[in-house]
């Protein structure tokens, strides 16, 4: 009896799971075959019945955006950030001109087959001036949903879209950030504190500083350049030793990798290694070394290993979409290209709270504030790893 | 690289990298002498590694912090026995459910606890401690690689051994082997298997969260995300190519552990991290044609050719 109710359970709760998911496998199914004819008279879509490209703005129309997340609100990083932008527009704005829905699909493996039905969906709807999302995870489905749904307006963060392979799409805006700039100052950073014996536990005699990557691609390389440069700028002497974990939530191999460098004489890291990264953290903390934070502000989410981050490097998703809302809403939004934001649009930025004074001497802090503006006055031009 | 090579700080790292692995090679051994393949030791890992962050942070103390770790991973070994045994689920099956149930459910269960999702920072856990030995402690080098390791590190040895008595001088111990040998021959003599099978998947479990309680109590001292990364099924490896006895796990484990380690301190030349990245995977390769090769040998002389 007993086995039998156990069954029964088991039983229902996997066809419950399968109507959820064919249910939005159908929806899929459905909008892909009409989409086509569909997209033509766009039923009720805002964006469509405008002439003008800036949706909404001119009719005095509430511009509505959607936020698809490939994860959920509470990572502390991009997609908090993002809401936050958008948060804050809102109540500069005010409700009527400017609202938006957060989705949160989730990250795992197992929520990936629903990201491009609910990006679908979110098209099919046409409720939205524009559908934003971010990472590469949603490069593909984007592709095929800008494609079905050209009247529909998408922003794309985090990572580049390839517009001439896709054929030209003139509904996506695209965002990247030069990373490289907000490394090239941690690498300055780094350099100016491996030699500096008034830090403690510094080594002022070996020129090391480390680097701990999470996987070899274009992203994490341009971080890695612009690293090195910053480096090698203040002192040419710098040796950057760099390692990689080949992914991003082995922490453990991370902490193995960080505490090889940090016993082979390197006093200061940096981890662009997600989850991984909290392993060179950690290596820091038993070390009484140092290691730079990064995508979000480190030093304050992790309260025990504060006193071992100085500062953290940021993209601020927020703020990029924050501009991107503002210039559409005045229609200078030029979609159907890739925009890239450093410091002078305020795309990316180091922490620099009461803790980073506390942990970074005046002269260094000086110094980087003097090549931040640098950066913006276009005095410096750092490399980067990625063709654009 | 070579002065590295010869310092105390890699041996201690390939000691600590072969400690989670020993666990659930452990595990994996005592599962399969009963005739059964845990592929579950990945998801068992992961979930104990949370629940000793958990457990610990709630009791104040590492070592009923680990106890209640060890009983939830039995647990867990025990749900596993009863979709195999009593549900005739496909063992494979019924551990992949257990492993992807365990991506998601750690990341549900640390919000639900902590509001994070990522890492467990804000849960104030306490680790297991690291164990000095004295006068050892003072011997030159050596004392420098036998004392001071993390007491995870001594059990999963003690665990090697313990594990080795248990299989093989025990009574229960012969009745796990029968079993796994050949049932009908183990239920002939009035073993029953069902219960025996339920025995060494609970003290699988238990070895498998012991490795778990490591990884983010030793090991880490957070849990993070997903950090099992594997080494479930890098331990179902080693066991398979120690022949699925104890001893031949430790050895095996202990091979993957140096070859990780070793790989680790190559990042620092300039040798392509392409290449180093493979140092693990190839041992492992080397490792199984090597064995299968003496398999092979001893086969042909039993044959008598």
């Amino acid at each position: 009896m007993k086995r039998k109710v156990l069954a029964m359970l088991l039983a229902s709760a996997m066809v419950l799971s399968m109507t959820a998911c064919g249910g939005k496998d159908n929806t899929n199914a459905d909008t892909q075959t009409p989409a086509a004819e569909d997209s033509t008279e766009a039923p009720d879509a805002d964006a469509a019945e405008d002439s003008t490209e800036p949706a909404a703005s001119g009719s005095g129309e509430t511009y509505r955006a959607a936020l698809l997340l490939n994860g959920n609100l509470g990572d502390k990083s991009f997609y908090d950030s993002a809401n936050e932008g958008l948060t804050r527009l809102q109540e500069e704005l005010g409700k009527d001109v400017f609202d938006f829905k957060v989705e949160q699909m989730g990250g795992t493996t197992a929520d990936e087959p629903k990201w491009e039905p609910t990006l679908l969906d979110y098209c099919d709807s046409g409720e939205y001036d524009v559908i934003i999302m971010g990472t590469w995870q949603m490069a593909d489905p984007l592709a095929k949903a800008a494609d079905q749904y050209p009247d529909q307006k998408f922003m794309f963060f985090d990572e580049q879209f390839m517009f001439e392979e896709n054929g030209n799409p003139t509904n996506i805006y695209n965002i990247l950030y030069k990373q490289n700039e907000v490394s090239y100052l941690i690498g300055a950073a780094a350099a100016m504190m491996t030699t500096d014996e008034t830090i403690a536990n510094i080594d002022p005699a070996t020129k090391k500083i480390g680097f701990l990557g999470g996987m070899d691609n274009a992203v994490i390389n341009d971080f890695l350049k612009g690293y090195e440069q910053g480096a090698k700028d203040i002192d040419p002497e710098i040796e950057v030793q760099v390692s990689w974990v080949g992914d991003f939530v082995n922490s453990t191999t991370g902490k193995d990798l960080a505490l090889a460098q940090y016993q082979n004489g390197v006093d200061v890291g940096f981890n662009v290694a997600g989850n991984a990264g909290l392993g060179q953290i950690e290596a820091a903390a038993d070390m009484n070394l140092y290691a730079f934070g990064v995508d979000s502000d480190q030093a304050s989410l992790l309260p025990d290993y504060a006193k071992n981050i100085p500062t953290s490097a940021l993209k601020n998703v927020g703020n990029s979409l924050y501009r991107a809302i503002k210039l559409d809403l005045e229609g200078k939004l030029a979609y159907g290209t890739t925009e890239v934001l450093g410091f002078a649009e305020g795309g990316v930025e180091i922490v620099k709270d009461a803790h980073y004074e506390e942990m970074l001497p005046e002269n260094i802090r000086t110094k980087l504030d003097e090549l931040e503006q640098k950066i913006i006055d276009g005095e410096i031009v750092v490399e980067t790893a990625i063709e654009r | 690289m070579l002065q590295s090579l010869l310092s105390p700080d890699f041996f201690n790292a390939i000691l600590r990298a072969t400690t989670p692995i020993l666990f659930a090679a452990l595990a994996s051994s005592v599962a399969s002498k009963s005739g059964i393949t845990n592929m579950a030791l990945e998801g068992i890992m992961l979930f104990s590694a949370l629940f000793g962050v958990i457990f610990s942070a709630m009791t104040g103390n590492f070592a009923a912090g680990l106890l209640l770790t060890m009983a939830a991973g039995g647990a867990i070994g025990l749900l596993l026995a009863f979709f195999v045994l009593n549900l005739k689920t496909d063992e494979i099956l019924a551990a992949i459910a257990i492993n992807l149930m365990a991506t998601g459910g750690t990341v549900l269960l640390m919000l639900a606890v902590s509001g994070d999702r990522g890492s467990s920072t804000s849960i104030a856990n306490v680790s297991a401690p690291k164990v000095v030995i004295p006068l050892i402690d003072q011997i030159p080098f050596v004392g420098q690689i036998l004392s001071g390791q993390n007491l995870m590190t001594y059990l999963s040895i003690l665990a090697v051994v313990v594990m080795h008595l248990f299989l093989y001088k025990t009574p229960l111990g012969l009745k796990i082997r029968a079993v796994g040998e050949n049932k009908n021959a183990a239920e002939s003599v009035g073993i029953s298997s069902r219960k025996i099978q339920y025995i060494a998947l609970m003290i699988s479990g238990v070895l498998a969260s012991m490795g778990g309680f490591f990884l983010s109590g030793g090991y880490m001292n957070m849990f993070t995300k997903d950090m099992s990364a594997g080494k479930g099924y890098i331990a179902l490896a080693a066991s398979a190519m120690g022949g699925d006895t104890p001893i031949g796990g430790f050895l095996v484990s202990l091979l993957f552990g140096a070859a990780q380690a070793l790989a680790n301190m190559m990042q620092l030349t300039d040798i392509p991290h392409e290449l180093i990245q493979m140092v693990p995977y190839l041992t492992t390769l080397v490792g199984l044609g090597v064995y299968s090769y003496a398999g092979l040998k001893k086969r042909q002389k039993l044959a008598g050719k």
